[in-house]
């Protein structure tokens, strides 16, 4: 048995690899994901994934309602890491398995790998608190830079993280972005990370925020067009059902955290595309309480004030 | 909260656990019951979308959680529901807040091609509890209560709500934490409204919080507690306590609240330590032209009653608004 295959049986019992290890993987990662496009082709039969956000143990029902990699194909759209309690080893089985099977396997970029939201979301503090020292992190995140911002299937489906961005019109445009850098805070990239879909708006909305695209039907309807796709399918926001279709059927959100953050209670959902593209959405739930050996679900009584 | 409460330290405090399922107790006429469930699907958060009349709603409404606490003999029923929450939201209408990223999006945004969206994502609210009372139709009948005299009322009053008391160590024999909504506001920081709940021998306590924390903009917390002692069962007394504390990060950052604003993250991840900022801010003076559409707010500490059994008194104290 190779280290790689060692060290992903041990990922998958949900223990943490040693940091001279991550170190490694993640050299051999950075070798593998330079080479891919910002618009990374993806051949069918191929199963599509939402956010993770570190929860492992659902992680692997995801893997059990799906299949193993690498009997089954699969595509990650980003946001393995935060909120969740296991962000280390969900990441890091997920970056060993892209290592060991490149072609069976795609990771693109969501909004949460990115150096600043992991220190806010949870990613860093867990590193912290899993090594002793945030070297992990730093590794791990200089990957994040590497990682894909999109995916085409079989030319017909586009699949990003988060939406569309009012400077890009055609997938080119796409291929020409220097992606490996921090996300920054503004323009294209950012926007393929960030913006949702909103059925209130036809053309192009600005959140409240001030900062933050939303994108009406007219917008996702010309994009397809213009690149030739059948559909959008993203993630990046919660769905209860675990899968939601807007804009007659032109764009579909897939969510895979199920029971978000341990309370949701929602279900989660990938999408199965067979060789000639058929859809089939496999709806999960979390896993059982007691396979998971998470900290105690409640807090303790609490004399607040 | 599955706490292991010893059945006879229940028994001791003549209490005793809610049944067919239910998640609380009863104790000295009251029957305390919290309600944990999963957050609206898509088809009701569209129905609620309906009667409250708006087309945005949290990220997670947990709809159908709720505490109720029941006084049996008037069929007075506190309680805390998302629903009257977002009511209020809605009734409130604060302009948005702005991210700092804001500031560069201005360059790069069109107005004239872009729709900017500007109802209060935060969902920052005043809700402060709700309240029913179901009427004893028999009651009624004989004229023992009128409607008019059933209903319950704040008043303003002197007293305040023991903290020393609270901090006793008494056993607890039901404690819970219910959350009613909570948006990650597009991963820039979060709003979260929660209630708690402790059940004591002598008395229970709650606190309903309103927290925001808009990353590099502004936090704010809206709690609302309400004590009540079980020292007269017929004529309870409840004392209800609200405080409205806000201050963006420039004024936390300032006075020396924030470290290093720059690194805000580490700072207030965290609900606990986000409250401790913000807590530590001096208070008393308002700080204007925040832009935020705030008058400077007097908090209330308030007693309810209802006539048939509850005595009413006032009282007033300070509160601290700081932007």
């Amino acid at each position: 048995m190779s280290d790689l295959d060692r060290q992903i049986e041990q990922l998958k019992k949900c223990e943490p690899l040693k940091e001279s290890e991550v170190k490694a993987l993640c050299l051999k990662a950075m070798e593998i994901l330079v080479e891919e496009s910002n618009v990374q082709r993806v051949d069918a039969p191929v199963t599509i994934c939402g956010d993770i956000h570190g929860q492992f143990y659902d992680m692997k029902e995801l893997f059990k309602v799906g299949g193993d990699c690498p009997k089954t194909n699969y595509l990650f759209l980003g946001d393995f890491v935060d909120r969740g309690f296991y962000s280390v080893e969900t990441f890091l089985l997920l970056l060993a398995l892209k290592v060991r099977y490149p072609d069976r396997i795609t990771l693109i970029r969501g909004n949460h790998e990115s150096r600043q939201i992991t220190q806010v979301y949870g990613f860093y503090d867990e590193c912290l608190r899993k090594y002793g020292s945030v070297n992990v992190w730093r590794y791990c995140t200089d990957i994040f830079d590497y990682l894909s911002l999109s995916a085409l299937i079989e030319n017909k489906i586009f699949s990003v993280h988060g939406g569309l961005s009012p400077a890009i019109t055609t997938l080119d445009q796409i291929r020409t972005i220097d992606r490996k850098q921090e996300v920054p805070h503004d323009g294209g990239m950012c926007d393929l990370l960030w913006s949702d879909p909103e059925d209130i708006v036809d053309g192009w909305g600005l959140s409240p925020r001030g900062a933050g695209f939303l994108f009406g039907g007219s917008v996702v309807t010309s994009f397809n067009h213009a690149n030739n796709i059948d559909y959008i399918c993203r993630a990046h926001q919660l769905v209860m059902e675990g899968y939601k279709w807007m804009f007659n059927n032109q764009i579909v959100t897939v969510w895979s955290a199920p029971n978000y953050c341990y309370r949701c209670g929602n279900v989660a959902a990938i999408l199965e595309l067979d060789e000639n593209l058929n859809k089939q959405f496999r709806v999960f739930d979390a896993a059982p309480q007691e396979s998971r050996g998470a900290p105690a679900k409640k807090p303790a009584p609490d004399y607040f004030l | 909260m599955e706490v292991e409460v010893d059945e006879k330290e229940l028994k001791a405090a003549g209490a005793e656990p809610l049944t067919d399922g239910r998640h609380g107790l009863r104790i000295h006429g009251w029957e305390i019951e919290s309600r944990k469930r999963s957050i609206l699907s898509s088809s009701n958060t569209e129905l609620w979308e309906q009667k409250l009349q708006t087309c945005h709603m949290p990220e997670m409404v947990f709809g159908d959680s709720g505490l109720f606490l029941n006084h049996v003999k008037s069929g007075a029923t506190i309680h805390f529901n998302a629903f009257d929450a977002l009511v209020g939201w809605k009734k409130e209408a604060l302009p948005p807040v702005e991210v700092p990223a804001a500031a560069q999006w201005k360059f790069r945004t069109k107005p004239s091609q872009q729709v900017i969206l500007d109802y209060d994502y935060t969902f920052t609210t005043p809700y402060s509890g709700s309240e029913t009372i179901k009427f004893d139709a028999d009651k009624l009948e004989r004229g023992e209560i009128s409607k008019e005299t059933g209903n319950l009322h704040w008043e303003d009053c002197k007293e305040k709500i023991d903290v020393v008391a609270l901090a006793s160590k008494e056993p607890i024999l039901f404690y819970d934490e219910v959350v009613l909504y909570e948006d990650e506001l597009a991963d820039s920081g979060v709003s979260l409204l929660t209630v708690k709940v402790r059940v004591m021998p002598s008395s229970w306590f709650l606190l309903l919080r309103f927290w925001l924390r808009v990353d590099g903009a502004l936090m704010r917390l809206r709690d609302t507690r309400m004590h009540c002692s079980f020292s007269d069962d017929a004529n309870p007394i409840i004392l209800r306590e609200s405080c409205w504390r806000e201050a963006t990060f420039q004024a936390l950052a300032a006075v020396g609240c924030l470290r290093n604003s720059s690194r805000f993250n580490h700072l207030d991840s965290s609900l606990v330590d986000g409250v401790f900022i913000i807590q530590s801010f001096p208070v008393g003076i308002p700080m204007s032209d925040s832009g935020f559409g705030y008058p400077y707010v007097e908090g209330l500490v308030k007693k309810i009653t209802s006539k048939t059994l509850f005595k009413t008194k006032r009282h007033r104290s300070v509160v601290v608004q700081a932007f």
